[in-house]
């Protein structure tokens, strides 16, 4: 009860703090739908009589806006410059305010991109299914936690090297590929879909936008679970040995 | 002739400030590598559905990647250490005013003076991809389509130089408004050939933003052979492009009042 009323102060923090960059946060909305977009426009010119792949990417961008993670701005950048040793020394786990950051920054990016969404949504005549739509919610909200975590195990590398950010741009070149922006994951060839269908990316994109958009009617919800246990886990424990390995110095 | 020993010796410095951290060159390294191998396997994929998209072929498609690789490997390397993130370092923190009190162009201190050459290896492995996609070819290209080619990658070059010192100087305005995160992300629609995008984003990306003579026109001209009205409207876009940039850059400055004491 008290990390939810803790994990509550943070959000509504950073929301307000947030608030006062709001221009950065629209080129950020850029930066998240260019990949979708692009994709929508390559397999559009593929298959220019097939509604799904419109309704499909539109679902992409959707998910992407909601489930956007940058830790390795956010907590990293506090390893360097030293002020994590702040966090560590209050009362209270430092993953609530990373926590509190993440969901702040994806509370603004789903309200400023929803205009997006639902103006390509209009100009492609994507017409989406409610039901649909209510059955993909706990396959995004999985989706954001496996994002989430994905890009934290990732930052936390910040404890060992200053590369981070080359680091969580590996990591989401991964998700581009694999978890379906570059191409629905139906489009791989088949070896390739097999290895996507396994690695946890497909989970953090293209399965919650494949039920969102109709084209696939139930997933595994397992597979999204047992991945968040591998990452959690693997989250735990590089942080135990990161924060055995930090040292600040200053006051 | 004196800019480019100046620019020599921001290089050399650069490289070897560069070279002496091994691990930042190895993640580099890698990075590079996998960043140029998912943008073609994205295309691969679609390769694998369709013999060609929005009329180019597969190999034209690496001709034109191999070429924005280059490109985006000399920006990463002459133009983003200094130019990114401008309005923070150069006016917020004052870095300008150091600039302005050289005795050599400020437009070229403020826009040229630093290097990044580990961003090189992009170039190299655009290279590399430009091989590939000419041997893959139908037909190896004309000695004018390679001089084309050669002109209207000088001409995309002075085109970006010139849009980073246009968003930069916008800084002299609005000091707090940060469009390089925009700006690096419209930079992925280069990676494709226009043809591909709906019009009125081809209207833009030709007109107003012009990504299009950053690597769709220049591979075009490879793989096609070169046509002179093209040519002429490139040179004529990097020098109109440029003395924009050079007018806007004197008229900020007549603006700025300075940021440290």
């Amino acid at each position: 009860m008290r990390t939810a009323v803790l994990l509550g102060f943070r959000l509504r923090q950073e929301v307000l703090e947030w608030s006062g960059a709001w221009w950065f946060l629209l080129t950020l909305v850029v930066q998240a739908v260019v990949a979708p977009l692009i994709g929508l426009f390559v397999w559009s010119a593929v298959y220019p009589d097939n509604s799904a792949i419109g309704r499909y990417y539109v679902a992409v961008i959707l998910v992407t806006l909601m489930t956007e993670s940058f830790e390795q701005h956010t907590f990293s950048e506090r390893i360097y410059d030293g002020t994590l040793s702040h966090e560590l020394l209050r009362p209270q786990p430092v993953v609530l305010g990373v926590i509190g950051s993440n969901l702040a920054i994806r509370a603004w990016l789903t309200f400023l991109g929803a205009p997006i969404v639902v103006l390509t949504g209009v100009a492609l005549r994507t017409g989406f299914e409610w039901r649909s739509l209510v059955a993909s919610v706990p396959y995004i909200v999985l989706a954001a936690v496996l994002v989430f975590l994905w890009t934290f195990m990732l930052s936390l590398t910040a404890f060992w090297t200053n590369r981070v950010h080359a680091v969580v741009g590996f990591g989401s070149q991964l998700i581009f590929l694999f978890g379906g922006t570059a191409a629905p994951i139906g489009f791989l060839p088949d070896t390739w879909r097999r290895v996507a269908e396994v690695l946890p990316f497909y989970g953090m994109n293209g399965l919650p936008a494949e039920i969102a958009a109709g084209t696939r009617d139930g997933g595994s919800l397992l597979y999204q679970v047992v991945w968040v246990v591998v990452l959690a886990a693997a989250v735990w424990a590089l942080w135990r040995a990161g924060v055995r390995r930090y040292t600040a110095v200053g006051s | 002739m004196k800019l480019l020993r100046l620019l020599g010796a921001g290089f050399s410095m650069s490289l070897r400030r560069s070279v002496a951290f091994r691990i930042n060159l190895v993640f580099d390294v890698l990075l590079a590598f996998t960043g140029l191998g998912t943008a073609i396997a994205a295309v691969l994929i679609v390769f694998t559905r369709a013999d060609s998209l929005a009329g180019w072929s597969k190999a034209e498609f690496l001709v034109l990647i191999g070429t924005y690789q280059l490109i985006t490997g000399l920006r990463s390397t002459f133009i983003d250490p200094n130019l990114s993130w401008f309005p923070e370092t150069g006016i917020r923190n004052g870095k300008l005013d150091s600039y302005l009190l050289q005795p050599a162009s400020s437009l070229f201190l403020a826009s040229l003076s630093l290097s990044s050459p580990l961003g090189l290896i992009q170039s190299v492995l655009g290279v590399g991809v430009l091989g590939w996609g000419l041997t893959v070819a139908d037909q190896p290209p004309s000695a004018g389509g390679l001089l084309s080619w050669l002109l209207l990658v000088v001409a995309g070059m002075v085109v970006t130089w010139a849009l980073s010192v246009l968003l930069a100087c916008l800084a002299f305005w609005a000091p707090k408004l940060q469009l390089d995160v925009f700006y690096h992300s419209a930079w992925q629609l280069g990676r494709y050939p226009t043809d591909v995008f709906a019009r009125p984003i081809r209207v833009i990306l030709t007109y107003v933003f012009p990504m299009a003579l950053i690597a769709s026109v220049p591979s075009a001209a490879l793989t096609h052979g070169p046509r002179v009205e093209v040519l002429v409207a490139g040179v004529l876009a990097a020098g109109g492009a440029a003395a924009l940039a050079a007018l806007a850059w004197r008229a900020g400055l007549r603006r700025y009042t300075g940021a440290t004491s």
